[in-house]
């Protein structure tokens, strides 16, 4: 079923992709979208029957060289189930979403070119790459995941190929990922060297002396474990949009909105959290990475949101949220607590493609208009759209009943597993922790504030911009607005559905997650490489908590592995009562803030704007970092382009070159026809030649040897 | 002379007994009208005997006192010169009928030709070679010349029957001298003679018999017949002294410096690396100008000689394998790349210009892919097995630490690449439309898919072919 | 007393002249047949002198064999060169030169 799973959405691409010409473009589209409700049926089959208890399934033998040996198979664990359902979910809901929002399309002549089968080929080819990466079983395959899904997004980045922004973006998007596919190359190399081996088995297993171990690189002595889980947190970082390596993922927006819900909200973009979290046995043992994720991670949040507060392109603004959001996950995976990182990678996945999948309904229905200042007043227009985006919106801004709780606790997905991770910030005790709390609170104000921004200056007000565009404002079509209802459901229910097993007792997220707990293997750890320090926890939690540490989960037993001194899963559940509410002050402040800014008083925000001329400025130019890039890399980039260009492969390579293929060897080709006179005398000559050159030859270093 | 010694020759013997049999029917039958029967039952022989051949498994024989030696290395020639010339054959048939040019001696002589190169894979003495040698040589004289109407066809035939003469007196007055020196003929007593410090008779012999074998495989600089006749003969001729000859000359070249002066690698290797050299750059560039493509076949195969010889100069086993596994895969290339030549027409008259598949993609697309394939692994553009031949032999070279070789190898195939991409840009972007007639004999049609398909398919495993090769190679070099 | 050198020397001698035939003659091609056959006897005397100086019957043999191909060869290049002068109308070597390049 797992092997139907993963590659049905391959056969839908590929029949889709090169047979349409035989069955027709609408049935092309159709044999694509049917394959993935099959995948989508079948993965929450899986789910929903999942034990808990890892499973391999074998699919061919792969790559034999020396030592090297990669087999091609199948990992089921919890962690995989959860992101088949995520993506093959969002992934059928998309392809069933494009039938509506790619029925017409501008940047092609309907006519004469068919795109619709390309586009939905790639959706599938895509779906089947990320599947791939989360049902890897070791790191050469998921590295062929990775780079696919890369591959997809640069294809549908590019997909209006005569939009000269969008090929910019695509290549943006692709390079700016080499960056951290570099360091995740690295990072596998580094495995490889040390392990040698790539099967997640083995370097889980590993895992423990590798926290011992010294590796050298770049001159210097490092910890191997460090190194590693730092070199792959940077691949990570280039896939999920992280600060620096961020500046891809707003421009990606030039591709079709379905695409930015699936590839850049719902799927690809937390391809780099699922990374730290299927690494959590390698991650366990680096507390240092670990704290530089924290960081990068608070970092991106808050930076992204604050950028956010400003931005006008409709899509730019849920781009840059979604950034901010994966920063969560990235906090929350970074002070180890996996399990909420992949709770909010999950309701994320909900809501965020629900509200870009909205705001493709919005564009789709004001004739692809981007620009928020030219909407307004749509909530009469698109009813149905309206209250999908009102339920995103509800959803990402953390709407829910604080401090209560019926067994689980009453909220709007994002409110659950938002708050899950705050609390979780407040309670770690890595260093860096109280300063990404204090980031993600200051985030989810400003979270609330933009998202409120949005739908107020979208749906409300008066109606801006083009009269004749408002006038044509149209709802969308079904196939458009039926996705967006299956996923308010999960926008809605998710978070309080699934609490327990991704936030509950330490118990019940171990059973979730499949992790075992044995005795041996404790003894193993403490006697072979104790870096997880029993001792310490010996010291501060005394003689009740010794019985509890002996009894260590094994690395890359489960899903998930949490080194035996982390408790901050159990500790986040007591954190004082106004870290609780901390968030949620944060989602009403910014909700009155942008209720007093966009429907009370709407001139505030441009007076604002004035008297802060610099900061808007700012935050408008996304903190100068492209500028800075442009500076940085780009110009220096071109120049050296242009220099080898002009001067090196114009004068020397084609100079030489050319002056070889062009002169020399065609000077020999008339000489060779010279001497093929035609004449029997000329020919024996040359054998005579030959003859007297070999003897001579013959004669002179004959019997040297 | 002993009983035994017969049954090791008996695929010989069967061989041209039928030919000489098939001559009377031939000229008491009904002459021509007998032809068609006659291409047909000696293909089918040649299979069989391939069959027989390869199927006899591992051994060595010795017979007539080791003038005729029957080894791995010389069933794995012979079942590569067997195949080749029957498919050849089979391909020609409907040419040659069209043309006129289907005589009952045709295939009769090419089986001799066959007979001749049998006999010079296995042999195991001078006069044994010289026999082989001239055999087959005086039989391609004829074929080469057997459109007798038409002037390029006997000048074709007149070219090499001078120059090959002329080659044949070098390889003998070599012979006479090795014969002179070593006190045999006999290649298991040259190389007791041949070691160590060498008199300068033997070294004169070495180099003379060295440049008649290469007038064979036609190396540089004894290759000028080959542009002239691969023009002049007719193309299902030409496709003939494209592969069987070649093979059969390479395997006598490799039995004659392994068996007679495998004591001496370091002298011969120098002239084997010379002559791989020169072929290769001469094959590459005189190439490139030309306009008809028979000539350009021609050169291709100077340069693809150029190649085979490296392996032969890595004096290894492994280079040896590299040189047979190279020659498998060089003459499936050109069953298929003449399979496509023959069947350039226009109105039923042959055309052999290369200007004339201008566009040809859009007449006929199946055959242009398939030769655009061909086109591709003959220039040894990965992943084709072109390439993969081409790959062995470096290795080869490398491995025997003639890595100036390999480089040398790799540069000229790369000024080689260009004349056959040439060929796939004017097929597939050509200015004019081709006037070239579509289709083509379903026989001729099926070589050349076939041929194309192996190109692609046999990346898998080459089909085999390298573990046959080694273990044909191990029974050559010890 | 005539040793094995003279032998040798008159067979080059005579393997040489027969090439300079083949090359430097522009005329006719049945001189090139008959230089063709000069260095085929050149090579029969080194044979046959070889043989006698290793008392080894193998080069005479060897003689015997040549001289039989040599025979055969000469018939076959007379008959493509009848075919050849019934096209062409000549046998002048230099007239050998329809195909060049």
């Amino acid at each position: 079923m797992e092997t139907i799973i993963l590659f049905s959405p391959l056969v839908g691409a590929l029949i889709c992709g090169f047979g349409w010409k035989l069955i027709g473009e609408k049935a092309a589209q159709y044999t694509a979208t049917g394959f993935l409700f099959l995948a989508c049926f079948l993965s929450w089959i899986v789910f929903l029957t999942f034990n808990g208890e890892t499973q391999q399934i074998q699919i061919l033998r792969w790559i034999e060289s020396g030592s090297l040996s990669t087999d091609w198979a199948i990992r089921l664990d919890r962690l995989t189930a959860i992101m088949l359902i995520v993506i093959t979910s969002v992934s059928a809901l998309v392809h069933l979403y494009s039938f509506g929002y790619m029925a017409h399309d501008e940047n092609f002549d309907d006519a004469k070119e068919s795109y619709r089968p390309r586009f939905f080929a790639y959706l599938s080819f895509f779906t089947f790459a990320m599947l791939m990466l989360v049902t890897a079983d070791n790191l050469v395959q998921m590295f062929f995941g990775w780079e696919g899904v890369g591959l997809a997004s640069y294809l549908l980045i590019g997909f209006y190929f005569r939009k000269p922004s969008a090929n910019a973006a695509a290549i943006k998007a692709f390079v700016v990922n080499r960056v951290g596919d570099f360091g995740f190359a690295l990072g596998i190399f580094a495995i490889f060297f040390m392990v040698d081996s790539i099967r997640f088995d083995d370097i889980f297993a590993a895992a423990p002396e590798l926290a011992e171990a010294k590796i050298s690189f770049l001159w210097t002595e490092w910890n191997a474990i460090e190194l590693i889980c730092v070199l792959l947190f940077i691949g990570a970082m280039g896939k999920s949009a992280q600060f620096i390596l961020h500046t891809w993922l707003p421009d990606a927006m030039e591709g079709p909105t379905p695409v930015s819900a699936l590839i850049h909200a719902a799927t690809m973009v937390t391809a780099g959290v699922f990374l730290v979290c299927r690494m959590s046995p390698l991650m366990e043992f680096a507390p240092m990475a670990t704290n530089f994720i924290i960081i990068m991670g608070a970092v991106t949040a808050f930076f992204a949101a604050t950028v956010g507060l400003v931005q006008n392109d409709i899509k730019r603004v849920i781009a840059y949220s979604t950034c901010s959001q994966l920063g969560y996950m990235f906090v929350a995976a970074g002070v180890g607590v996996y399990s909420v990182a992949m709770f909010h990678l999950l309701t994320h996945a909900f809501f965020k493609a629900m509200l870009f999948l909205g705001a493709g309904s919005v564009i789709h229905g004001m004739h692809h208009e981007q620009d928020m200042r030219n909407y307004g007043g749509l909530r009469h227009k698109m009813p149905y759209t309206f209250w999908a985006m009102m339920i995103g919106t509800l959803a990402i801004t953390g709407v829910g009943i604080p401090l209560l709780y019926i067994g689980f606790p009453v909220g709007f997905a994002g409110f659950v597993s938002k708050d899950a991770i705050i609390e979780s910030a407040f309670a770690a005790t890595d260093p860096a922790a109280r300063f990404a709390f204090w980031s993600l609170v200051v985030a989810a104000l400003f979270t609330s504030f933009y998202s409120w921004r949005l739908m107020f200056m979208t749906f409300y007000g008066e109606p801006r911009g083009d009269k004749h565009t408002h006038e044509h404002a149209h709802e969308s079509p079904m196939t458009m607005v039926a996705p967006l209802g299956v996923l308010a459901i999960g926008a809605i229910f998710a978070g309080m559905v699934w609490y327990k097993p991704f936030f509950g007792s330490e118990e019940a997220v171990d059973k979730f997650f499949g992790v075992t707990k044995s005795e041996e293997h404790a003894q193993v750890l403490m006697i072979g490489a104790a870096y997880a320090a029993t001792e310490t926890a010996d010291d501060t939690h005394g003689e009740a908590k010794d019985d509890h540490d002996a009894v260590a989960a094994v690395p890359g037993q489960g899903a998930l592995y949490r080194a035996p001194d982390n408790h901050v899963l159990h500790d986040a559940h007591y954190v004082p009562v106004w870290v609780k509410l901390s968030p949620f002050f944060a989602m009403l402040i910014g909700f009155l803030t942008a209720y007093q800014f966009y429907i009370r008083q709407p001139d505030w925000p441009g007076k604002l704007a004035e008297n802060q001329k610099h900061l808007y400025q700012f935050l408008l130019n996304k903190w100068y970092v492209d500028e800075i890039y442009d500076f940085l890399f780009v110009k220096p980039a071109m120049w050296l382009g242009r220099f080898l260009w002009k001067k090196g492969d114009g004068n020397v390579i084609d100079g030489g070159l050319n002056g070889l293929a062009m002169g020399v060897v065609p000077f020999f080709t008339r000489l060779a026809g010279r001497a093929q006179s035609g004449y029997i005398f000329t020919y024996a000559f040359w054998m005579v030649i030959g003859i007297a050159f070999l003897i001579t030859w013959m004669t002179l270093s004959g019997g040297a040897e | 002379m002993q009983p035994g010694d017969l049954s090791v020759i008996l695929p010989e013997i069967i061989l041209s007994l039928f030919a000489m049999a098939g001559l009377m029917v031939g000229a008491y039958g009904g002459k021509d009208k007998t032809a068609p029967m006659l291409v047909w039952t000696t293909s089918a022989l040649m299979v069989a005997l391939a069959a027989w051949i390869g199927l006899q498994g591992a051994g060595r024989a010795v017979a007539f006192g080791g003038m005729f030696i029957d080894d791995g290395f010389a069933r794995f020639a012979k079942v590569t010169v067997l195949l080749s010339a029957a498919a050849i054959l089979l391909m020609s048939e409907g040419y040659m009928q069209r043309r006129g040019l289907l005589r009952f001696e045709y295939p009769l002589l090419i089986a001799l030709a066959a007979v001749g190169m049998m006999m010079m894979v296995s042999a195991g003495d001078l006069i044994a070679l010289y026999m082989g040698l001239e055999l087959q040589s005086l039989a391609l004289y004829v074929v080469a010349s057997l459109r007798r109407d038409s002037v390029k066809s006997t000048e074709a035939g007149l070219k090499y029957f001078v120059l090959g003469a002329l080659s044949s007196g070098l390889l003998l007055y070599g012979a006479s001298l090795t014969y002179g020196f070593a006190g045999t003929t006999l290649f298991s007593g040259i190389i007791e003679a041949a070691q160590g410090e060498l008199p300068l008779g033997l070294l004169f012999g070495l180099a003379f018999i060295s440049a008649g074998l290469a007038f064979k495989v036609s190396a540089a600089p004894f290759h000028m017949w080959t542009p002239d006749v691969y023009e002049g003969a007719p193309t299902p001729i030409t496709a003939f002294f494209a592969t069987a000859p070649k093979m059969a000359a390479m395997g006598l070249f490799a039995r004659v410096v392994h068996d007679a002066f495998g004591g001496i690698v370091g002298d011969w290797q120098q002239i084997l690396a010379f002559l791989s050299v020169a072929s290769m750059y001469l094959g590459a560039v005189a190439a490139i100008g030309q306009t008809n493509i028979k000539r350009l076949m021609a050169y291709s195969s100077i340069a693809h000689m150029g190649f085979a010889l490296m392996g032969l100069a890595a004096g290894t086993a492994f280079g040896v394998q590299a040189m047979l596994v190279y020659m498998a895969i060089y003459i499936t290339m050109n069953i298929g790349t003449f399979a496509f030549i023959m069947s350039m027409e226009k109105d039923g008259a042959p055309v052999v210009t290369i200007a004339s598949l201008s566009q040809y993609s859009r007449r006929d697309p199946l055959k242009a892919l398939a030769m655009l394939v061909l086109l591709f692994s003959l220039a040894g553009v990965p992943p084709l097995v072109g390439f993969f031949g081409k790959y062995y032999v470096l290795l080869a070279a490398v491995d025997a630490g003639l890595g100036w070789l390999a480089v040398a190898g790799v540069i000229a195939s790369v000024i080689g690449a260009f004349y056959y991409l040439r060929i796939v840009y004017l097929m597939y972007f050509g200015a004019e439309d081709s006037e070239l007639d579509a289709g083509a004999s379903p026989i001729l049609s099926g070589f050349l898919v076939a041929s194309a398909a192996i190109m692609v398919l046999g990346v898998v495993n080459l089909f085999g072919v390298e573990a046959v090769a080694e273990a044909a190679a191990a029974t050559l070099v010890n | 007393m005539i040793g094995l050198e003279h032998y040798l020397t008159v067979a080059a001698t005579l393997f040489v002249i027969g090439i300079f035939g083949i090359f430097l003659n522009r005329k006719n091609v049945i001189i090139l047949l008959m230089s063709i056959e000069l260095m085929l006897l050149a090579v029969n005397i080194n044979l046959v002198a070889f043989s006698a100086y290793l008392a080894d019957l193998t080069g005479q043999v060897f003689t015997l064999f040549v001289l039989t191909v040599a025979a055969a060869e000469a018939a076959i290049g007379l008959a493509i060169l009848v075919c050849f002068f019934r096209n062409r109308g000549t046998i002048d070597v230099e007239d050998v030169n329809v195909m060049k390049g």
